[in-house]
């Protein structure tokens, strides 16, 4: 049976090099840790990455202690006679939006939105992708030849006029498009993106499955009487594993910021889920004047996508030595 | 590794760069910061200014020639720029002071300097109605031709073409068209009956008899909308199809669309959009060669520019901030609340910002026919809760309107000290709504708070900019106290304007819609709420007030169990027919029994018309008609423009 990244520890049963203290075998996990805590970039944004889970996890707890919800109004303490929000200040550490609102708060819960749209789309896109790529690279022929084109198909379309048509045609009626099915909200938004990226996935672990499916322990496997299925989970599978973390670190953080664009197109979560995009599509109005509406919410976002960014080229190094070569 | 290293250093210094860039940029805004409310005209009687700014303004001397230019966010449009649809009021000012003549006009001035009068445009006068009310007969005046290729003099033929054309335009059927049924025959022509108007009689080319069906004191006002307006049947019957006519206007005015003198009428296969007119890049006008100055009346339009660009800018702060600059004259959008301010606090420049009624108002319609909105008590209940001051402030305050207590604006129907549901200064009165709430059947324990389904999610349509979407989380609020939990939708202009106009979407409520009257007589307001009037598309009257059960089938309506909703097509019907002070009794009657029986609305504004103007602009009027800056009157230096 084959490591996930190819890496050898030195043939088993071998006598230790003579002169020297015994050479420690190492997992390919512990090659994995040794190589990533020392990149101290990817390890900033890991931490920034588990800060934003424990901010979102902790979100109603600091909205206690702050005293503001994200959706209470204080309209007459925080704008003035022409409707024009105050800005930062000590009980309202980022300032108040156009209604009235704690922006700290509204942005700490969009933290929420972000990340939940940034795992689940990915995870439902890499799910997909990885389905679909394996079967189209493993068995080929026809079903390569459709999910091939499918992919084809999907990258083709224009992504923001088919999100706009969605959720133009889903928001004015009750029940939404489809019987019900397609609804607007944060489902709506995850049914979008995952609709548009499983596409990149399944044409990287296609990529990847084909030149697999050539090498020697699959030739093993398959004369020892493995199914095709057995071949394709557990002997191909985990070797896609290592590029599938690496890409999906990666599109996390593109999910996190085309649901930025598509809240500030109008087009997201509704109003009552605080999501940064909609946040910042707020200031719009008066951009230059209420200027803590989009620069906060900018700023969590940009070290976001930082952070998710770092942290990807990070497990890149740390899972691909080969690749820096 | 090292270049990575690299790499990775340039990308985080460039994102703290950005932060540090972004921090500096908002830093040094002081004035944001002192918002408190206080300080200038805040604390003035905000009321007391906007009162001063109303009416027309000389900055200077005006003289003839320069280029008017003005910027919005788009080109309004409701039906291509055709008239026979069109039904924007920017839309219509661009028409009635520049472009197309009709019968009768107003002066294009506030209603304080006569602007809600007729006057005799095409017209040689404006005539005494005969029989019984019934007849009206026009004489046209000698010397009034059609622009460029055109170049005929019009006929009364031209203007019955016009009329005819709106009973089977579709835009037009869904918004104006009602204002020509009372002539006969239109009706016929609507329902693919007929093909001419009988009603509409020419018995030479100067002269155009209407008959109607039943008397209706405000006739003559219809037929001052642009869609009676002459129209060259050989240019127009090549553009059958809605809205297609828009590209190739052929004017009456002073102003025509560049480019109109190359637009080949030989046939129809050679006739190519005219230039100067692009609805995604904006409208430019140059003189109208064909335009003889004696038949119209400098009080109607002193014409003063020798061109008009009528632009489009996506971003509403740069607008404005060219016009401050000088770079444009004007726009019709509302400046944004910061600019408003700053015009407010300063004396120095507080002249260039003008305000005027703007005959419209901003509502929340609550569908009838769908729950929990076809129970009165419900719909009082909302707006006994809603917090409207809170809505005024997120508007942005007094400087953009009143907090309305009725159906229709004041402009329209003057009711002082009338309140129905809350006293000043309106930010809900919660104890009265849950008393109200009480006696619904959708709180079944009667504790004053929705408990019933069909109170959650209930979906409410808004605008996705500002200031309408500053408003939702107040709706929200207001209507949560209440039990009403609203699912918010908002959208873009014109995504609202559709799902909000096709009943079959069954949109609950939506708080971005609003009506702006089309001319000076409480009727233009009624139609909203005429059984008659719902369409399947482009209806204009949401909460369905008066909806049949075989109206519903047609525009795909249900008809709740609690029955069809209560009509008010008599009391309309009554209220037309009578003239004078009889007439304004009978439509402050309705508007109660509207504002307190039937309670289609929540009416959240009772709406300004604000203009800021550039430093070059030299005359500035106000048209009450299509209630924007009146171009007819405008006037620049070219030497102060950049």
């Amino acid at each position: 049976m084959t490591t996930a990244v190819g890496e050898t520890v030195g043939p088993a049963g071998a006598p230790p090099p003579e002169g020297g203290d015994a050479i420690a075998g190492r997992s390919p996990r512990q090659l994995f840790w040794s190589r990533f805590k020392q990149d101290r970039f990817a390890m900033a944004g890991a931490a920034f990455v588990l800060l934003l889970v424990v901010v979102a996890l902790f979100a109603p707890a600091i909205a206690a202690l702050v005293g503001h919800g994200p959706n209470d109004l204080y309209q007459r303490e925080t704008t003035d006679i022409f409707g024009i929000p105050e800005g930062p200040q000590s009980s309202f550490w980022f300032g108040a939006d156009n209604s009235g609102r704690d922006v700290f708060i509204r942005t700490i819960y969009g933290t929420r939105v972000s990340l939940v749209v940034g795992v689940v789309a990915t995870g439902v896109s890499v799910l997909i992708g990885v389905v679909l790529g394996v079967l189209a690279g493993f068995f080929g022929g026809w079903l390569d030849t459709l999910v091939s084109r499918a992919t084809d198909i999907i990258l083709s379309i224009p992504l923001l006029l088919f999100a706009i048509g969605i959720v133009a045609a889903c928001s004015t009626s009750k029940e939404g498009c489809l019987n019900g099915t397609l609804k607007p909200g944060l489902g709506l938004v995850i049914v979008i993106i995952s609709l548009f990226t499983w596409p990149y996935v399944a044409r990287l672990v296609r990529g990847n499955t084909l030149s697999l499916r050539e090498r020697e322990f699959v030739e093993a496997s398959r004369s020892l009487g493995a199914s095709n299925t057995r071949i394709m989970f557990r002997q191909i599978l985990p070797n896609l594993m290592s590029p599938l973390i690496v890409y999906a670190s990666l599109l996390v953080p593109a999910n996190i910021l085309f649901e930025a664009y598509l809240s500030f197109l109008g087009l997201g979560v509704p109003d009552d889920q605080p999501s940064w995009g909609s946040l910042i599509s707020d200031s719009l109005s008066s951009f230059d004047t209420t200027w803590w509406l989009w620069f906060f919410p900018g700023l969590f976002l940009l070290f976001t996508v930082l952070a998710f960014n770092l942290l990807g080229d990070g497990l890149r190094d740390a899972l691909d030595p080969r690749a820096n070569r | 590794m090292r270049r990575r290293w690299l790499t990775r250093s340039a990308l985080l210094a460039l994102g703290c760069a950005a932060v540090l860039a972004v921090a500096a940029c908002g830093g040094d805004d002081d004035d944001s910061a002192d918002t408190s409310g206080g300080g200038g005209a805040a604390n003035d009687d905000v009321a007391a200014v906007v009162d001063a700014l109303g009416g027309s303004a000389e900055f200077g001397t005006p003289e003839q020639g320069g280029t008017f230019r003005i910027e919005n966010t788009d080109f309004a449009l409701f039906d291509a720029f055709d008239p026979t649809g069109e039904y924007f009021g920017s839309d219509w000012t661009i028409y009635s002071n520049l472009m197309l003549r009709t019968l009768v006009s107003y002066n294009f001035s506030t209603a304080e300097e006569g602007g809600n009068d007729l006057v005799p445009d095409i017209a040689t006068e404006i005539p005494e109605p005969t029989d019984g009310g019934k007849t009206y007969t026009f004489t046209l005046k000698d010397g009034i031709k059609f622009g460029p290729p055109v170049n005929r003099a019009i006929t009364s033929k031209d203007i019955k073409y016009a009329i005819e054309r709106t009973a089977v335009n579709k835009a037009a059927l869904g918004s104006y068209s009602n204002y020509y049924r009372p002539i006969v025959g239109i009706e016929d022509m609507e329902a693919g009956k007929a093909k001419t108007a009988s009603g509409i009689e020419t018995p030479d080319d100067k002269t155009i008899v209407f008959k109607l069906t039943k008397p209706a004191g405000d006739f003559p006002y219809a037929l001052a909308m642009p869609a009676s307006s002459p129209i060259p049947q050989e240019v127009a019957k090549c553009h059958p199809q809605r809205g297609e006519y828009g590209r190739y206007v052929i004017v009456t005015g002073p102003y025509m669309t560049e480019g109109s003198d190359k637009l080949d009428v030989s046939s129809c296969g050679a006739q190519k959009p005219i230039s100067g007119f692009n609805p995604n890049t904006g409208l430019k006008l140059v003189r109208n060669p064909n335009y003889d100055p004696s038949t119209d009346d400098t009080s109607i339009r002193q014409s003063y520019p020798d061109r008009f660009e009528i632009g489009v800018n996506t971003n509403l702060d740069n607008i404005f901030d060219k016009i401050e600059r000088g770079e444009l004259e004007g726009s019709f959008e509302t400046p944004p609340n910061a600019t408003l301010k700053r015009y407010l606090q300063d004396e120095s420049i507080r002249d260039r910002l003008r305000i005027n009624a703007g005959d419209r108002m901003w509502y929340m319609y609550m569908n009838l026919t769908t729950p929990p909105f076809d129970d009165v008590h419900v719909r009082r209940a909302m707006n006994l809760a809603m917090d409207l001051e809170g809505i005024q402030r997120a508007w942005g305050g007094p400087v953009q309107g009143a907090t309305p207590t009725h159906v229709l604006p004041q402009s329209m129907i003057r009711l002082d000290d009338y309140y129905p549901f809350q006293q000043p200064p309106f930010s809900g009165d919660v104890a009265a709504a849950k008393e109200e709430m009480k006696q619904s059947k959708y709180d079944t324990d009667q504790d004053g708070v929705c408990d019933a389904p069909e109170c959650k999610g209930v979906i409410h349509g808004n605008r996705n900019f500002a200031p309408w979407s500053n408003q939702t989380a107040v709706i929200e609020q207001s209507a949560s106290q209440i039990g009403v939990e609203l699912d918010s939708r908002e959208l873009s202009r014109s995504a609202i304007q559709i799902a909000t106009g096709e009943p079959k979407r069954k949109m609950q409520t939506s708080s971005g819609t609003g009506w702006g009257k089309d001319y000076a007589d409480p009727s233009t307001f009624m139609v909203l709420f005429d059984g008659r009037n719902i369409q399947p598309e482009g209806n204009n009257n949401q909460a369905l007030v008066g909806l049949t059960a075989a109206k519903a089938k047609d525009v795909g309506a249900d008809i709740p169990a609690s029955g069809v909703p209560p009509s008010v097509d008599a009391d309309i019907d009554a209220c037309t027919a009578l003239l004078g002070q009889e007439r304004t009794d009978c439509w402050t009657t309705l508007d109660k029994k509207l504002t307190e029986e039937v309670v289609p609305w929540i009416p959240l504004m009772d709406a300004t018309a604000i203009d800021l103007l550039g430093p070059a602009v030299t005359r500035y009027g106000f048209d009450q008609f299509g209630t924007e800056m009146a171009l007819a009157h405008m006037a620049v230096d070219p030497s102060l423009q950049k």
